[in-house]
């Protein structure tokens, strides 16, 4: 019992994505309620039954079945307020049920649900509703949000959807050019949030990770959507990801760069994020990704901190402060440029960004401040900075840290250590992530 | 093992369903017999066909004339198609023999593939 239970519960995320996909492309993405509806009594229908009947030998079959006749009894259902759209049922009818899992209708399906008349968090959250097979309390945490509030966000999502009319197919010609970037900045966002998720939710943000690489990875197997961008996105959270491990120890605390352990990095993984750069690198256009990518994969390549290639890094935060001057990827350049430069540039670099307003309640700007500082043997400007860095927005092994850090420049006042370094890898190598972590 | 197609006529007007409780149910009763013979292995693919008239061309003194189908009633218009594979036409037509289209007063040609 326990058994099928446990196999209903790890299937449910893995087959409803492919079983919504596949029932959007038969009954119109404008259905998204009734086929979330019908996947729901699918499932619930297999927790009921195998128990007494036993797994079925093919369970994805099975529940496609299952889902497709519950669909069926909620068009009839339909008919009730409008005409019966028999077309819809004969589609049902001749479908296969062994077909789900199809990449075009995957696909199709993110385009859907990251249409742009949607908002940006909206998208993300439909994406792991629907494509995703999340349930609405796993998204309300990643969003640090309540299950109505999820609820309200994605009946408006599939509300706008529904009066859009949309066609189920992947985007073709220029719309497909103009639409994939919402495609590419969800699963960024999505990859974020599990990146960023707060302690304690180190099995969800796993998952977030591992969804936003396999989502990333799709893109870059569909002749379509096969970006160097994409090839860059799904690099930049293969290089990422392969640190999952090693970044938080047993207790669920957060590993500081510097000091993870890369025997634990996964290799595989980064291997797979170098063959997706290679790809984006023999794309026409560099785009921020491509330097986000590169810069996480020096990171990656690195055999300890201390042999990481700080000047290439700085060379690379320098094209992408090019592209995207963002004051978080300002001071990500500066700190890589004071690790290949010496502590006396990067702080000159830093305290030229002191006016940046997004700056000033970013825990990471002061500590990588106080951590130069230290560096340099201005213990007591060291030890102000880090109590302006506890001042901001911060989770609690953030403020550990700084409450060590801070405790290291009264006691050791002048002395030049090495804390620069470990403050350094606090800034994350994921140049965006300031905007969840820190707020 | 060779193939056949299973030629599907629309039904005639009188035997339509009346209902959509009526239509789901017997749709019920297609998806089971399509879920069964693809769980026998014997199913192929099929496809239903729109349910207008469709256009007919035929030659016309070195021109083509393409006229709507001249059909005077449903039941001689082509509704849908099996693909189904089967030792030979008694095989086929047992199979055939089992689909609910017939109880609904639907009639069904078979007709082999000539494999090439």
């Amino acid at each position: 019992m326990a058994e099928a239970d446990a196999l209903a519960g790890e299937l449910f995320r893995r087959e409803a994505g492919k079983i919504a996909a596949w029932l959007a492309r038969l009954l119109g993405p404008s259905r998204l309620d009734l086929i979330e509806d019908a996947v729901q009594d699918a499932f619930a229908a297999a927790l009921a039954r195998w128990p007494d009947d036993g797994v079925p030998a093919r369970p994805s079959g099975w529940l496609a079945t299952a889902a497709r006749n519950r669909a069926l009894d909620r068009l009839k259902r339909e008919a009730r307020n409008a005409p019966f759209d028999d077309d819809a049922a004969w589609r049902l009818g001749f479908a296969d049920p062994e077909e789900t899992g199809k990449l075009d209708d995957t696909l199709a399906l993110m385009f859907v649900a990251c249409h742009p008349a949607l908002e940006r968090e909206e998208q993300t959250m439909l994406v792991l509703k629907t494509v995703c097979g999340f349930g609405v309390k796993e998204i309300a945490r990643a969003y640090l949000s309540t299950e109505e509030a999820v609820t309200q966000r994605l009946v408006r999502a599939k509300r706008k959807i529904k009066g859009l009319g949309l066609a189920f197919a992947i985007p073709e010609g220029p719309e497909l050019a103009a639409r994939l970037p919402a495609l590419i900045a969800a699963i960024y966002l999505l990859f974020n949030s599990g990146y960023t998720a707060g302690e304690g939710e180190a099995l969800l943000r796993r998952e977030l990770c591992a969804e936003a690489l396999r989502l990333a990875g799709l893109l870059t197997e569909h002749c379509a959507t096969a970006t160097g961008e994409a090839h860059a996105l799904a690099a930049l959270i293969a290089f990422h990801h392969a640190r999952a491990g090693a970044r938080t120890n047993g207790e669920g605390a957060l590993i500081l760069l510097a000091d993870q352990d890369r025997e634990a990095w996964d290799r595989t993984l980064i291997a797979r994020g170098f063959a997706h750069l290679e790809a984006a690198m023999a794309a026409p256009a560099l785009t921020p990704l491509h330097l986000e990518a590169a810069i996480a994969g020096t990171h990656a390549a690195a055999p300890s901190f201390e042999a990481t290639d700080w000047r290439m890094l700085a060379h690379y935060y320098a094209a992408l402060e090019e592209l995207k001057p963002t004051p978080v990827v300002r001071l990500n350049a500066a700190v890589a440029f004071a690790q290949a430069e010496g502590p006396a540039a990067g702080l000159a670099r830093l305290d030229a960004l002191a006016g940046a307003r997004k700056l000033a309640r970013y825990a990471l700007y002061h500590a990588a401040r106080g951590s130069l500082l230290q560096k340099l043997g201005r213990g007591a400007e060291a030890a102000e900075a880090f109590t302006a860095a506890l001042a901001c927005p911060i989770t609690e092994p953030e403020r550990a840290h700084l409450e060590r850090e801070r405790a290291a420049c009264t006691a050791a006042r002048g002395q030049v250590n090495s804390t620069a370094e470990i403050s350094m890898s606090i800034v994350s190598p994921f140049p965006e992530s300031g905007k969840t972590s820190a707020s | 093992m060779p193939n056949f197609t299973l030629l599907l006529y629309r039904l005639p007007a009188s035997a339509r369903p009346s209902s959509p409780d009526e239509f789901a149910a017997r749709m019920k009763t297609y998806m089971a017999w399509t879920d069964r013979i693809r769980a026998e292995g014997r199913y192929k693919g099929g496809q239903k066909l729109m349910d207008d008239a469709g256009k007919i061309l035929t030659p016309a003194g070195g021109r083509v004339s393409i006229t709507d189908g001249p059909y005077a009633e449903s039941k001689e218009l082509l509704g849908g198609f099996y693909i189904i594979s089967a030792k030979d036409y008694d095989d086929a037509c047992q199979v055939a023999e089992t689909s609910p289209h017939l109880s609904y007063g639907g009639r069904i040609e078979v007709r082999q593939i000539h494999e090439l």
